[in-house]
C-alpha cells in the first residue's frame, strides 16, 4: 500500500487525477489486499521444496535397521497426514500460504514414495517413467496449485517424464549411450508447443501455459545450439528413423494447429510453419548437410579444400539464423516485445560466433583482436539500433 | 462435483496408486516360486550405480538373445528363460508350451533384462556389497509368478541374506 499510496500522491501533484479518483483508488486498494507478498510464498514454498529433497536424500540413504513396513507405513502415514493439512486449509486456498506449501509438500513426498516403494521392492525402472508416474497420480492436485511455481514443479517434471519415455523405448541396440538425445532434443520444443497450445484453448489447463511456454522456448533454444553445434562439428550420427517419429508426428499436430489458429494472420502461420520445417530438416542427417566442415572451431586447422557453400559448419548457422529470423519477424509481429529482443540478441550472439568459427586463427594476433573487439561492438551496436527498426518493420508487415 | 470434492479425489488418487503399488508387489513378492540364481558383475567399471547394484544374473542357458544363425548379431525384443522343465532362451513368440517355469524379459543391446538387475543397498554397505558382488559371491532370491514376472526378494552373500553375512564378516 505504501507504494501505491506515494505513486497517487505523485499522480494527485502532477494533476494526473483528481482527489476523487485518489480517494476511490485508496479505498479500492484497501478493500482488495494484495495476497500474501511473494518473497514470502516464494521463500515458504522453497523451504518445503527442500524440505522434501531432504526427505528423498534421507530415503536414498537407504535405512537398513528400520524394518520395510515400517518405513512404508510411516511414509503414508505422513502422506495421509499431509492430504488431512491441505484439505484443512482449503478454504483459505486464494490467500493462504500453507495450502500452497502443504500442496508443494505432499506432491515432493509422492515422489519420494515412488523412490522408496522403488528401493523396497527392488523395482528395475526408469527414472523417467518414475517422474511420468508421478505426474500422472498428482495432476488432478497440480489444477489446485494457484502458485507459480508449484505448477512450474509439475510441468518441469512432467515433460522430462514424458520425453524420455516416448523416445527411450523406441530403438534398440543403443542402451547406456546418449544417442537418444537428438530425439528427445527436438521432440522437446515441438511436444512443449503442442502441449502449450491446447492449455491456451482449454480453461482447466491455462494455469500451466506460463511454464510450458518457458520450456518451449528454452527447449527451443536448447534444441537450436544442439543441432548447430553437433553440424558444425561435421556430423550428426547413429541417426535413427523411428526414434525421430514421435517428433515427426508432434510436428504434424503443431503445423496442423499453427494452421487452424485464428488469432494469427497468414504471415504469422506463414512464418511459424517455415520454422518448424527448417528445425525438422536440421534435424535430419542428409538433407542438407554433406558431413563435411570447412572451418574447425575449436582448433587451429582448417579445411579450406571444402567449398564454403557445401561446408556444414556454414550452412548450420544459416539454418540456425534462418530459423531465429523467422521466429523473431512473428514475434514482433504479433507484439511479444521480450520473446523478440531475446532471440534478435541471440541472432547477434550467432553471428559473433560464425566470426570466431571462420576467422578464429585472427583472434590470435593483437591486430585480430582488435578487429573482433571492433566487430563485437559493431554487431551490439547493429543489433541495438537495428532491433528497433526490424520490429516496426515486422509489426507493419500484413498477410 | 464441487471443487471441494475434487479436491478429495485429487488428493486419495495418490495415496491409492501409492498404496496400491507397494500393495502389489507385495503380493508378487508373497506369492510366486522361489528362484535363487548366481549374478556377476557384468561392468566392473559401474557395478555400483548410486546406492543399488547392478549385475548380470547368471541363468546357465550358454548363448542368451543372440540371433540363432551362429553369427554375432543379437536378437532385439521380447524374449523368456525357461526354468523348467528344460533350461533355455528363447524369444517370446517360440517359447515351449510345456515351460512350467518361465522368466520373461527384453533384449536389448545383447542382454536379456527382466527388470530383477538392480538390487538397493544401503550407503553405508555399499562398498562391502560391490566387493562381493565382483568377487562372485553373490546371488539373487526371486519370486517369480506363473506369468514370467520376477521380483526381487533378497540378495544372497555365499548363500547368506547379505544382512547376516555382513554381520558374520564384521
Amino acid at each position: 500500500m505504501g507504494m501505491i499510496t506515494r505513486k497517487l500522491d505523485q499522480w494527485l501533484q502532477a494533476g494526473l487525477i483528481t482527489p476523487d479518483q485518489h480517494t476511490a483508488i485508496l479505498a479500492f486498494e484497501s478493500d482488495h489486499p494484495q495476497h500474501a507478498n511473494w518473497w514470502i510464498y516464494s521463500f515458504m514454498i522453497l523451504g518445503a521444496a527442500i524440505i522434501g529433497l531432504g526427505v528423498i536424500s534421507l530415503i536414498a540413504a537407504n535405512w537398513v535397521d528400520i524394518p520395510d513396513s515400517v518405513k512404508l507405513g510411516a511414509d503414508f502415514a505422513l502422506l495421509a497426514l499431509i492430504a488431512g493439512g491441505i484439505y484443512a486449509q482449503y478454504p483459505n486456498q486464494q490467500h493462504g500460504i500453507w495450502f500452497e506449501v502443504l500442496l508443494v509438500s505432499f506432491m515432493l513426498l509422492c515422489l519420494s514414495s515412488i523412490g522408496l516403494i522403488s528401493q523396497i521392492f527392488h523395482t528395475g525402472g526408469e527414472w523417467y517413467h518414475a517422474l511420468l508416474f508421478w505426474a500422472v497420480i498428482t495432476f488432478l492436485l497440480s489444477l489446485f496449485a494457484s502458485n507459480l511455481f508449484t505448477r512450474f514443479l509439475w510441468v518441469t517434471l512432467f515433460l522430462h517424464g514424458v520425453l524420455w519415455s516416448i523416445v527411450v523405448p523406441i530403438g534398440v541396440e543403443f542402451e547406456h549411450t546418449w544417442n537418444e538425445l537428438p530425439a528427445v532434443l527436438l521432440l522437446a520444443p515441438l511436444l512443449t508447443a503442442v502441449l502449450y497450445q491446447a492449455s491456451v484453448q482449454v480453461k482447466t489447463l491455462q494455469g500451466f501455459s506460463s511454464s510450458l511456454f518457458f520450456w518451449f522456448q528454452l527447449s527451443a533454444v536448447v534444441a537450436l545450439v544442439f543441432a548447430d553445434i553437433t553440424h558444425s562439428g561435421g556430423d550428426m550420427e547413429n541417426y535413427q528413423v523411428a526414434r525421430y517419429i514421435p517428433a515427426y508426428i508432434a510436428g504434424g499436430i503443431l503445423a496442423g494447429s499453427i494452421a487452424m489458429q485464428r488469432n494469427y494472420s497468414l504471415l504469422n502461420k506463414v512464418l511459424l510453419l517455415a520454422a518448424l520445417a527448417l528445425l525438422l530438416l536440421y534435424y535430419h542427417p542428409d538433407l542438407l548437410f554433406s558431413g563435411e566442415s570447412r572451418y574447425s572451431l575449436f582448433s587451429a586447422y582448417d579445411h579450406s579444400d571444402v567449398s564454403f557453400w557445401q561446408a556444414d559448419d556454414i550452412r548450420a548457422p544459416l539454418l540456425t539464423l534462418a530459423i531465429l529470423f523467422l521466429y523473431a519477424v512473428h514475434a514482433g509481429n504479433i507484439g511479444h516485445q521480450r520473446t523478440f529482443n531475446l532471440v534478435t540478441f541471440l541472432i547477434g550472439l550467432r553471428f559473433v560466433i560464425l566470426y570466431f568459427q571462420a576467422m578464429g586463427g585472427l583472434a590470435a594476433t593483437g591486430i585480430g583482436l582488435i578487429v573482433s573487439g571492433g566487430l563485437i561492438m559493431g554487431i551490439a551496436w547493429l543489433w541495438y539500433k537495428g532491433r528497433e527498426h526490424l520490429q516496426q518493420w515486422t509489426k507493419g508487415l500484413k498477410a | 462435483m464441487n471443487k471441494r470434492t475434487w479436491l478429495i479425489v485429487a488428493l486419495v488418487l495418490p495415496l491409492i496408486a501409492l498404496v496400491g503399488t507397494a500393495y502389489l508387489k507385495n503380493m508378487q513378492r508373497a506369492s510366486g516360486t522361489e528362484v535363487t540364481l548366481p549374478i556377476e558383475g557384468f561392468d566392473p567399471r559401474d557395478l555400483l550405480s548410486g546406492h543399488y547394484l547392478t549385475y548380470n544374473v547368471a541363468y546357465g542357458v550358454g548363448q542368451v538373445c543372440e540371433s540363432g544363425d551362429g553369427g554375432y548379431a543379437s536378437y532385439s525384443g521380447k524374449a523368456a528363460i525357461c526354468l523348467k522343465p528344460t533350461l533355455g532362451f528363447y524369444p517370446a513368440d517360440s517359447l515351449p508350451s510345456d515351460c512350467t517355469l518361465l522368466i520373461r524379459g527384453e533384449c536389448d543391446a545383447g542382454r536379456f533384462n527382466a527388470g530383477i538387475e538392480r538390487f538397493y543397498i544401503p550407503e553405508e554397505h555399499a562398498a562391502a556389497l560391490d566387493t562381493k558382488v565382483r568377487d562372485k559371491q553373490g546371488s539373487i532370491v526371486l519370486s517369480v509368478d506363473t506369468d514370467g514376472n520376477a521380483v526381487l526378494k533378497d540378495l544372497l552373500i555365499d548363500g547368506k541374506p547379505w544382512k547376516t553375512a555382513l554381520e558374520t564378516a564384521n
